[in-house]
């Protein structure tokens, strides 16, 4: 026995499936722009952090005016030994960042990778290809190179042999980490002791470099440690030459930097709001026409005593379904389309829940938004108006 | 309350054996200089239980006249009384509870496509207080109507009478006490039109309710207590069955008909 009221919205919308079919992929297709968009906005965010946030440690020392990871400006390397003698800290790691030209192998074709150095002794970028390929860091003139950078780089074979710096390698192994923008086409591991070898006597036009300079120096504290009051007293008591932050702080700073000084935010906010816009224009034609077509039925309703509140429930109700419905498909073609992406650029594209909820509970924002106005069209119908024509 | 006498032509009923009175009633549409009226004066009693033929040549106001009575516009001035409630000056929310008691007829069937006989019926039903047997009262009245075997067709796999028929039993389900149709038979053959005005009759006649039925159609005048006639905005006549036969030209009218 059926017990509930007709769910005349479904019946109607589902009636006619091509109709339904056409409205989906366009639901659809506004749902996989919104994503693409805020994909790449997120990615491009999420990209110049991601290195930061591998990185060992709860606090962060780096020149004061580094205010952005692609300042090459490095402190003195006593600041983490100073560092170190303080309660709570357990361990100071120095991370050395330059610049170097790397040959394809294959090609022989030059390009600009980032070079992270480290004693491989210790676990500064904790990522298990690197914890496992330590050994072999320690030789002189090796290196790993990330196997998602730029395609230009070439093959990441093990084994192999290139120049680095004009100088020659060979590649011990790849590791998986991504691109962004402070990085050039990729990111070449190596020990800090090959850092020495390789960078330490460059031409009169170029910065050598030493281990007693660090880009970025990390501090690992006691488990019983609070990383805002080591933070405190770091600040207090180390010389001003140096900017100390908690691991979450200088997240916060690498992006802050990039949205206000880059045009990206505003870009893609954009886009995502012009996506938004043609979702609401597309469903509210879809809805539109529905209205149309069923006016006579809708003012016959209307005529027999049903409320406008009813009609505007009917409308909505049709929005909603649209919008979960229609939502489904482009949630998953942009995830096929967010994996072919990361593979082509290296971007760190990704999905995750609170993203996906988010877009959701915009699309059934949009969806309402075309079914407010489209139930104007209701609204305003005659009920008298169905008889005598 | 005080209302105006009643035209001489028009018997003095209690309120309570009237379903529909109407005494002094103007309608004018439009604003301004294009405003014009079109019911003029109009008086009507419509006792309960009548079955009501309104007849008239086309722009004399029929159709106006009958979504007044219907509580489908604001009525600005007179007096119409529709089942005990007077809906001069009332509000939409309150003509929208008017209407639940109301049952309505179109020329066309104006059923939704998407629903099955039953469920189109069901949307009626889910308007009274009590809905929750609504597919055995669809299917009654269907079966009353003669389309037992069709209940769950679709709109588009009926015949015209079949869908008329539907709009019928959709019109009827909840019992309303006043049943207001505009040309019900307009789009049907002759013997379907029948059929439908037969089926109206008999459920009219067996529980009491009030018919105001416009139509052109000569073939069913027979069915009706009471003939008005409605000429230029005003009730030009209102006449019983014997009386209209007689006074109007016999060859215009199958009196064939009238002998069924
Ligand atoms: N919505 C409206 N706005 C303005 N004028 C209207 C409107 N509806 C009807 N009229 C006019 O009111 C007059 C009466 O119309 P109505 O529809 O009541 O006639 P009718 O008797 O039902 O005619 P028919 O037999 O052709 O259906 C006509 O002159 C018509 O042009
Ligand atoms: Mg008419």
């Amino acid at each position: 026995m059926m017990r509930l009221r007709t769910p005349l919205a479904w019946f109607n919308l589902t009636y006619e499936r091509r109709r339904l079919v056409t409205a989906l992929a366009g639901v659809a297709f506004a749902v996989l722009l919104m994503f693409m968009f805020r994909g790449f906005e997120n990615a491009l965010f999420d990209s110049q952090v991601q290195l930061l946030k591998l990185l060992n440690g709860e606090v962060v020392m780096v020149n004061r005016l580094k205010y952005s990871m692609f300042i090459p400006e490095q402190f003195a390397r006593r600041r983490l030994y100073q560092a170190q003698a303080f309660a709570g800290v357990e361990d100071a790691y120095a991370f050395y960042i330059t610049n170097a030209n790397w040959k394809n192998p294959e090609t022989q074709a030059v390009r600009p990778l980032r070079v992270l150095a480290f004693n491989p002794d210790d676990p500064v970028l904790p990522l298990p290809e690197i914890l496992a390929h330590r050994d072999q860091l320690k030789l002189p003139w090796t290196v790993m190179i990330d196997e998602r950078s730029r395609p230009e780089v070439g093959p990441t074979t093990a084994g192999l042999e290139t120049e680095l710096a004009e100088t020659r390698v060979r590649l011990v192994g790849a590791y998986a980490l991504g691109t962004d923008f402070a990085a050039g086409d990729g990111n070449v591991v190596m020990s800090d002791q090959n850092f020495l070898r390789l960078f330490s006597s460059l031409g009169p036009d170029e910065d050598s470099r030493d281990l007693n300079t660090v880009d970025i120096g990390l501090l690992r504290l006691s488990d019983d440690a609070n990383p805002v009051a080591v933070v405190d007293a770091l600040r207090q008591a180390l010389p001003q030459d140096i900017s100390i932050y908690t691991k979450d702080e200088f997240v916060a700073v690498e992006l802050t930097y990039w949205r206000e000084n880059t045009a990206i935010g505003f870009v893609f906010t954009l886009l995502t709001t012009m996506s938004f816009a043609v979702g609401v224009i597309l469903v509210y034609q879809i809805l539109y026409t529905d209205v149309s077509d069923h006016w006579k039925e809708y003012a016959t309703l209307k005529a027999m005593g049903y409320t406008n509140f009813y009609l505007l429930k009917v409308v909505l109700q049709q929005a909603l379904i649209l919008g979960v419905l229609g939502f489904v498909p482009g949630y998953f073609i942009s995830l096929v389309l967010y994996r072919l992406t990361a593979n082509a650029t290296g971007l760190l594209i990704q999905m995750t829940l609170e993203r996906g909820l988010n877009l959701l509970i915009a699309t059934v924002i949009m969806c309402l938004i075309s079914g407010a106005i489209a139930v104007r069209k209701v609204q305003t119908t005659d009920p008298a108006e169905v008889f005598g024509s | 309350m005080t209302t105006t006498p009643a035209p001489s032509s028009i018997p003095a009923l209690p309120d309570e054996a009237i379903a529909v009175r109407i005494r002094n009633l103007n309608y004018f549409f439009g604003q301004g200089e294009l405003r014009k009226q079109v019911l003029f004066d109009i008086n009507l009693d419509l006792p309960k239980g009548e079955i009501v033929i309104m007849t008239g040549p086309s722009g004399s106001g029929k159709t106006t006249l009958l979504t007044l009575i219907g509580a489908l516009r604001t009525v600005p001035d007179g007096s119409l009384k529709v089942l005990g409630r007077d809906i001069v000056g009332m509000g939409r929310s309150q003509l929208v509870d008017v209407r639940r008691n109301i049952g309505f007829i179109f020329q066309a069937h104006n059923l939704f496509d998407s629903l099955s006989a039953a469920q189109n019926v069901e949307m009626a039903v889910e308007l009274a207080p009590n809905w929750r047997e609504k597919r055995r009262q669809a299917v009654a009245i269907l079966t009353q109507l003669g389309l037992s075997d069709r209940v769950d067709y679709k709109p588009k796999a009926l015949s015209g009478g079949q869908k008329q028929r539907v709009a019928i039993a959709r019109a009827l389900v909840n019992q309303p006490p006043l049943i207001l149709a505009d040309e019900p038979t307009a789009a049907l053959d002759k013997k379907s039109g029948r059929d439908v005005v037969t089926l109206m009759q008999q459920l009219a006649k067996s529980e009491g309710r009030t018919i105001l039925m416009v139509t052109h159609d000569n073939r069913i005048l027979d069915v009706a207590d009471r003939i008005v006639t409605m000429v230029d905005g005003r009730l030009d006549s209102d006449e019983n069955l014997g009386h209209f036969v007689d006074t109007h030209d016999p060859k215009t009218l199958d009196r064939r008909m009238f002998i069924l």
